[in-house]
């Protein structure tokens, strides 16, 4: 983790409520993988950071997705090209697929797609097959980056576009047939709940990287707990931060 | 000392040393490992530990934080290790430490507060023991023993006999005469008081006709108290002899100078280490640049210097 300095390169809306965000740094990134994310600095009369999961990165920049919802996001919104802004990265634990993990199935809800997208860069020799659900059409985004890596099922609420249904519910029609090792998905808690039900349904198992309001970011503060079932029944607190976001379906007490 | 020549930045209270008078505040910096990653926190003054109790703690459900106008509001509700967790996971990293470590501990009852004290206290690498008694967020314990001065002089004289190391009391501003506490933690043999905790507060999301943290209520910190913060610690300087350490909303070197001015002899470092995991460095080298700027050689100097 390090606090690093970037000039944005450019701030663009990709629907009417969500920004992609790509900034450059002054020196070369930290490692980044799949699923961790960064805290950044909003400024002005906002004095906590933001977490924003890494939708693109490369050695000196990262590109982020925001869902412009509150006066900290709005702010975002009105940072132009060439302003400079602060974040550390990268946090968390990101998503670890282990050896056996060959058919990664990718489900993603909305805004909760853009974390997924990363996952091939880290994982490039597995196959990937994606299932991303929005509310309409007019809230589409990211179908042509799960497109480059495989098979990709688009679903819309209202059918507006694609297969109509939530994603889950477009999912669980179609899971026996595809047999994934391993479901990596993003989205909104009904969403990760479905997605939970899914996973214990079909023994298939699942990581989720959740979103939480976070204060330090760095592991310290402990405002970010999320209650997680241990293997002994016990539940604890663990922090969303650092020891997250990603956690088992099965553990994360949604 | 500051390696900046002509600089003196050290400052002593109750016999401990400090490189300077910046002390990062419990509850904001864990137990150090987390911010020795962005910097060498051995430049810092001192580190106070997270909370801890006798028993292992969950703390309070999620939300725990808020964003408020210049401030922001937590309910972690003491969520920490317990005394044995902390021996056994935390002091082989501050033993390490070239900083002061400060290790505050809360209690729901006397006894949990004077078995605490006595184990933790008794820790080599823990230089100082800050007697929490005036967290908003637990609903045994915690605040119920800051309130009163009557609660106050008890709890501490009781701690007291417990603690082999100086014993720093960190007052609550939820009370009706901040002096009258300060005076009741110096009858009960404090050697020196911290203050002031986070500030009673809420926030409230009126469309969903509900608190924003889980626990409803929670503890103000930040810029937003830096003023209630330093009238305090200007009453308490007053009405006590025993040296201050002030905190409320500190983020820049001038609010460490006031603060001093005030009458504290070390400050803490809180909600600034949230909002900038660097604030602590920073700060020790605004300190110095400030001070060399200003033709300060002795950062003690300063202290109670206030001319009303």
């Amino acid at each position: 983790m390090k606090d690093i300095e970037f000039t944005v390169e450019s701030n663009i809306f990709l629907t009417k409520s969500v920004l992609e965000l790509k900034l450059v740094a002054s020196e070369q990134l930290p490692e980044i993988r799949c699923g961790q994310f960064l805290h950044l600095k909003v400024g002005g009369e906002f004095l906590l950071r933001r977490p924003f999961c890494i939708y693109k990165f490369d050695s000196h920049s990262v590109t982020l997705i925001v869902a412009v919802v509150g006066g900290g996001t709005r702010r975002i919104a009105e940072f132009k090209a060439g302003d400079k802004v602060k974040a550390v990265l990268p946090i968390g634990n990101g998503f670890t697929l282990g050896n056996e993990h060959r058919k990664i199935l990718l489900l993603g809800g909305g805004v909760g797609c853009a974390p997924l997208v990363t996952v091939p860069l880290t994982y490039p020799d597995r196959e990937y097959i994606s299932y991303i659900g929005f509310a309409n059409s007019e809230a589409v985004m990211f179908e042509k980056d799960f497109g480059a890596f495989g098979k990709t099922v688009l679903c819309t609420d209202d059918g507006s576009a694609g297969r109509k249904g939530y994603v889950t519910d477009v999912l669980r029609e179609d899971v026996e047939k595809i047999k994934p090792d391993v479901i990596l998905t993003c989205g909104n808690t009904p969403m990760l709940k479905a997605a939970a039900r899914l996973s214990a349904e079909t023994k298939i198992p699942a990581y989720m990287s959740g979103e939480t309001r976070m204060g330090c970011g760095v592991g310290a503060c402990l405002v970010c707990a999320c209650a997680v079932k241990q293997k002994n029944g016990e539940i604890v607190n663990k922090r969303a931060c650092v020891d997250g976001p990603v956690f088992s379906l099965e553990e994360i007490i949604l | 000392m500051s390696e900046e020549k002509n600089i003196d930045t050290s400052v002593e209270i109750c016999g401990v040393k400090f490189r300077n008078p910046i002390i990062t505040a419990s509850g904001t910096f864990g137990f150090g490992k987390e911010y020795a990653e962005f910097y060498d926190i051995n430049k810092l003054g001192g580190i106070c530990t997270k909370g801890v109790t006798k028993e292992r703690r969950e703390g309070n459900p999620s939300p725990r934080i808020a964003e408020t106008p210049m401030g922001m509001l937590n309910s972690v509700g003491l969520q920490n290790p317990g005394v044995d967790g902390f021996i056994r996971e935390d002091v082989p990293f501050l033993e390490k430490l070239d900083c002061v470590v400060i290790a505050n501990v809360a209690g729901r009852t006397e006894e949990d507060y004077c078995y605490a004290v006595e184990k933790i206290s008794a820790c080599k690498c823990v230089k100082m023991v800050e007697l929490n008694i005036s967290c908003p967020n637990v609903k045994a314990g915690g605040m119920a023993f800051g309130v009163l001065p009557e609660s106050v002089e008890k709890i501490t004289r009781a701690v007291k006999k417990h603690c082999a190391k100086p014993l720093m009391v960190k007052l609550s501003p939820n009370v009706a005469n901040i002096a009258d506490n300060a005076r009741a933690a110096e009858n009960g043999g404090a050697d020196c008081l911290s203050l002031i905790n986070t500030v009673g507060g809420m926030a409230i999301n009126w469309r969903t006709r509900k608190p924003v943290l889980a626990n409803v209520c929670g503890g103000l910190s930040g810029p937003a108290i830096k003023p209630i913060a330093l009238k305090m610690v200007y009453e308490t300087h007053k009405a006590v002899k025993i040296p201050i350490v002030g905190m409320g909303g500190i983020t820049t070197a001038d609010d460490i100078m006031e603060f001093m001015v005030a009458g504290a002899a070390a400050v803490q470092i809180g909600s600034a280490n949230i909002f900038d995991p660097c604030a602590g460095i920073n700060l020790v080298n605004e300190l110095t640049n400030l001070m060399k700027r200003c033709n300060i050689n002795n950062v003690r100097e300063l202290t109670g210097t206030l001319s009303v």
